[in-house]
């Protein structure tokens, strides 16, 4: 794995762990919605850690092509979340919205960080 | 209120953000920004959260210039938890229907073509069969003991503990010798 990989799952992990906190915090004071709302963020974390995974797996080394992956997949996944945003949005369904846009929020965060820390230490 | 709308509305309100929200409609009209600053919760969290209210009934809302304005439906908390409980519930006919069919099969567990085979060891069964016996006597009118013994001994031959039974029962009353079948 090399630096910037290093450090952008270090940033990833910390992500998991902090929302796993909060979760247990919200839990713990009865709010159970807000509870899901971080375990979704939380998985779309473990999303990404995976897809750093298998970008490294899949490009072996090439770092150009690591970082082309990564960031297609940041393109590529959120795309069904976005259309299911705009379909509960035509249908008024606030619940579904606002956990697309907290999946969305999250990606968009997450491709971010990964172009901040790409350019920080190259 | 029917049940499946009770259940929708304790769900809603176990969770403290929710609860937030309604204390703070219950001190005035409120939109989303405003209670999102309040409550120190995002407005699409706190959207979220009206959502759910409103499907619940426990919120209404309307427009107001340029905001939806959120308010508390007084009204259904207003019904109390015990009316709510004493509404009838949907489970109500089935349980009545298990009832009667648990009622029957003890029927035809212990009585043969009119008759009692045997009197139920089970207060619960016992109770079924006395229930039974005692269709046999008119409300309104007395019997003599002689008379209750007969048509209890046309049910089975122990009419003593039968007719005892009856009357701890409360399906038959007695004053000295007259006795009489109570309405339930």
């Amino acid at each position: 794995m090399n630096k910037q990989q290093q450090k952008f799952a270090l940033y990833l992990d910390e992500q998991i762990t902090a929302c796993r906190k909060r979760g247990e915090q919200l839990a713990a004071d009865n709010r159970m919605d807000e509870r899901n709302f971080e375990k979704i963020r939380e998985n779309v974390y473990e999303i990404f850690k995976t897809i750093l995974s298998a970008a490294e797996r899949a490009c072996e080394g090439d770092k150009t092509a690591e970082r082309q992956f990564f960031l297609q997949r940041t393109e590529q996944i959120p795309m069904n979340w976005l259309a299911s945003h705009e379909k509960a949005g035509q249908h008024g369904d606030v619940k579904k919205m606002h956990i697309e846009r907290i999946k969305l929020d999250t990606v968009r965060e997450i491709k971010d960080m990964y172009m901040q820390i790409w350019e920080e230490t190259t | 209120m029917t049940e499946a709308e009770a259940i929708s509305l304790f769900k809603c309100l176990a969770d403290k953000s929710r609860l937030q929200i309604l204390k703070s409609l219950a001190i005035e009209d409120m939109y989303v920004e405003r209670l999102a600053e309040r409550l120190d919760l995002t407005a699409s969290t706190v959207s979220f959260h009206l959502k759910k209210l409103s499907e619940a009934g426990a919120v209404t809302a309307y427009k107001n210039q340029y905001y939806m304005v959120y308010s508390l439906n007084r009204e259904i908390f207003q019904t109390s938890i015990l009316e709510i409980l004493q509404q009838e519930s949907d489970e109500a006919q089935k349980q009545a229907q298990r009832d009667a069919d648990y009622r029957q099969r003890v029927i035809d567990a212990f009585f043969e073509y009119g008759k009692l085979k045997s009197i139920p060891a089970q207060r619960k069964k016992e109770r079924i069969i006395l229930e039974v016996i005692a269709e046999a006597f008119d409300f309104d009118r007395t019997y003599s003991e002689r008379e209750v013994n007969l048509i209890i001994a046309d049910f089975h031959d122990d009419f003593c503990t039968i007719r005892r039974d009856m009357i701890s029962e409360g399906l038959l009353d007695r004053n000295g010798m007259e006795y009489w079948r109570i309405k339930n």
